[in-house]
């Protein structure tokens, strides 16, 4: 049996390590400015240290490779893969696309055609299943390894709300290094993303506590990274007057969709976790 | 199922390893056939080793297929609690992760590449894994044709099959063409009709979705052929 203080220990080495990734990505920002070649391989090692801090965390910690969420298990989780793939897209069409509507706006929605989103739908199936395996870099770190170790000590809502953030944050250097301007700039166009990921944690980490593998989480993270585009490219092709602004609501809509998801699973996380017997 | 894992981890590794390596081959061609670049351009030289590393990639997959066409291991392996089936899905789920470590390797040295390129100042290098995508398909395709032959006749034997079934194939196909060469234009007409500039991403995303449903008929066909198949092995 693990005691808490193992776990600490554990979560502690696992933060650690992970945040030294930031700082040397952070502290590479001028010379990956100046060379693409210096940009590309730190930028991969960036991807994938949530997986690395994991698997250094095991060795140092002399934990062991056991539990590490990465069998597939399709058979009788096949229908929460599907959630994986569709709950983010139906979240983002919420988002994108109910502020649009009920604003009267409906006739800039002319390229959602039946075939371009079926179009969309299918190459998005498709592409789910052979390209998300990148993120196993990232879900094998947070789901795979760090919530594991902070649920014993924070508890589920704790998880979901520091494991959100620390996730949130570790994307900030990947911003920086895209934006390019000061940190205040930084927080206000990418601020909101921030939010988002720490709502959708709590998706990931109920698909990945129910499935008891990570898979799902990766295809889940793909479709929440690929499907905005996915709308955003439908969106683009349509009418929109260059000047549109929808005010309140398409605010209102930027976090409702997600702040709902990540209610709705709480609550599923906390069913769950009252139906499983507790042990000594 | 772990036991499973396991066993085809130790007795496949370097197989699923050498994807990464196909997946190289563009950028090893391109290495070996250096003086040629000024002659014919980068793009084509990695083009060519794309299709080259998937080539291989694609023998490479039928080979962890070896050494499971045994009486002896059939009939142990439908004895075990994970049964037939749960070998069966562990090796179609190993191939497809071969494949999607083949496409991985492909788009992780084609970025990298074009990365160097552009330091080197190389404004014309293009990524090239979008051709990747497709080929990805068809190899998902091609084995989920391959492995149902393999588990009921034999790998020997149902390459054999395989071949004659395909040759048939295209007989029929050749024969139903020649038979109705005089209406050979209405065919194509028609062929247009279906696939035109409008639907033609259309099918194209229903084709890669069809793939990966074929993928999964393919694991149930040959759950079914399985224990047939495992009477007609030669030892």
């Amino acid at each position: 049996m693990t005691t808490k203080k193992e776990n600490a220990k554990r979560l502690g080495i696992y933060l650690l390590t992970v945040f030294a990734f930031m700082l040397i990505f952070v502290l590479c920002i001028k010379p990956m400015n100046a060379s693409n070649t210096v940009f590309y391989i730190i930028y991969m090692i960036f991807s994938f240290s949530p997986a690395i801090t994991s698997l250094i965390t095991r060795a140092v910690t002399k934990e062991g490779f056991r539990d590490m969420k990465l069998h597939l298990r399709l058979s009788g989780n096949f229908k929460w893969y599907l959630l994986a793939f569709g709950l983010p897209l139906i979240c983002f069409s919420a988002k994108f696309l109910l502020p649009v509507i009920i604003s009267g706006h409906a006739d800039w929605l002319g390229a959602f055609t039946a075939q371009n989103v079926l179009t969309s739908v299918f190459t998005l199936a498709a592409m789910s299943a052979v390209m998300s395996i990148g993120l196993i870099g990232e879900e094998l770190g947070w789901r795979g390894y760090m919530n594991q170790k902070m649920e014993p000590l924070l508890g589920t809502v704790g998880t979901c709300i520091v494991g959100g953030i620390v996730w949130g944050l570790w994307h900030l250097p990947m911003d920086i290094a895209g934006c390019g301007g000061a940190m205040s700039d930084v927080f206000a166009m990418c601020g909101g993303r921030k939010i988002q990921l720490t709502l959708f944690g709590v998706f990931l980490m109920w698909l990945t506590k129910k499935t008891d593998s990570v898979f799902p989480a990766v295809i889940g993270h793909y479709m929440f990274n690929e499907s905005q585009g996915a709308l955003a490219n439908l969106l683009y092709q349509g009418s929109i007057p260059e000047n549109a602004d929808l005010g309140v609501i398409a605010d209102v809509f930027e976090y409702l969709p997600m702040i709902l998801l990540a209610a709705v699973f709480m609550i599923m996380l906390f069913h769950d976790n009252s139906r499983t017997p507790k042990t000594a | 199922m772990t036991g499973l894992v396991y066993k085809e981890w130790k007795q496949n590794r370097w197989f699923i390893l050498s994807m990464i390596l196909c997946g190289s081959a563009p950028l090893i061609v391109l290495l070996i056939m250096h003086d040629e670049i000024k002659d014919i351009g980068d793009t084509p030289i990695r083009i060519g080793g794309l299709i080259a590393g998937f080539l291989a990639a694609g023998a490479l997959q039928m080979l962890v297929l070896r050494g499971d066409d045994r009486k002896l291991w059939g009939y142990w392996i439908t004895a075990t609690p994970d049964g037939y089936k749960g070998f069966l899905r562990v090796k179609y789920e190993m191939i497809f992760g071969m494949i999607v470590l083949l496409m991985f390797s492909v788009q992780f040295v084609d970025m990298g590449y074009c990365a160097v390129a552009a330091d080197m100042g190389k404004a014309d290098a293009v990524q090239i894994s979008g051709i990747a995508l497709p080929l990805c398909f068809v190899q998902i395709l091609l084995r989920a044709i391959d492995i149902p032959f393999v588990y009921r006749f034999g790998s020997k034997k149902g390459s054999f099959i395989k071949m004659i079934c395909l040759v048939t194939v295209a007989i029929i196909l050749l024969a139903f063409l020649i038979l109705n060469a005089e209406r050979f234009d209405m065919i194509i007409e028609s062929c247009k009709k279906v696939i035109n500039v409008q639907n033609s991403s259309l099918l194209l995303s229903v084709g890669l979705a069809v793939c990966l449903a074929l993928y999964y008929l393919s694991y149930r066909i040959t759950c079914k052929l399985y224990l047939k198949g495992v009477e007609q092995y030669d030892h």
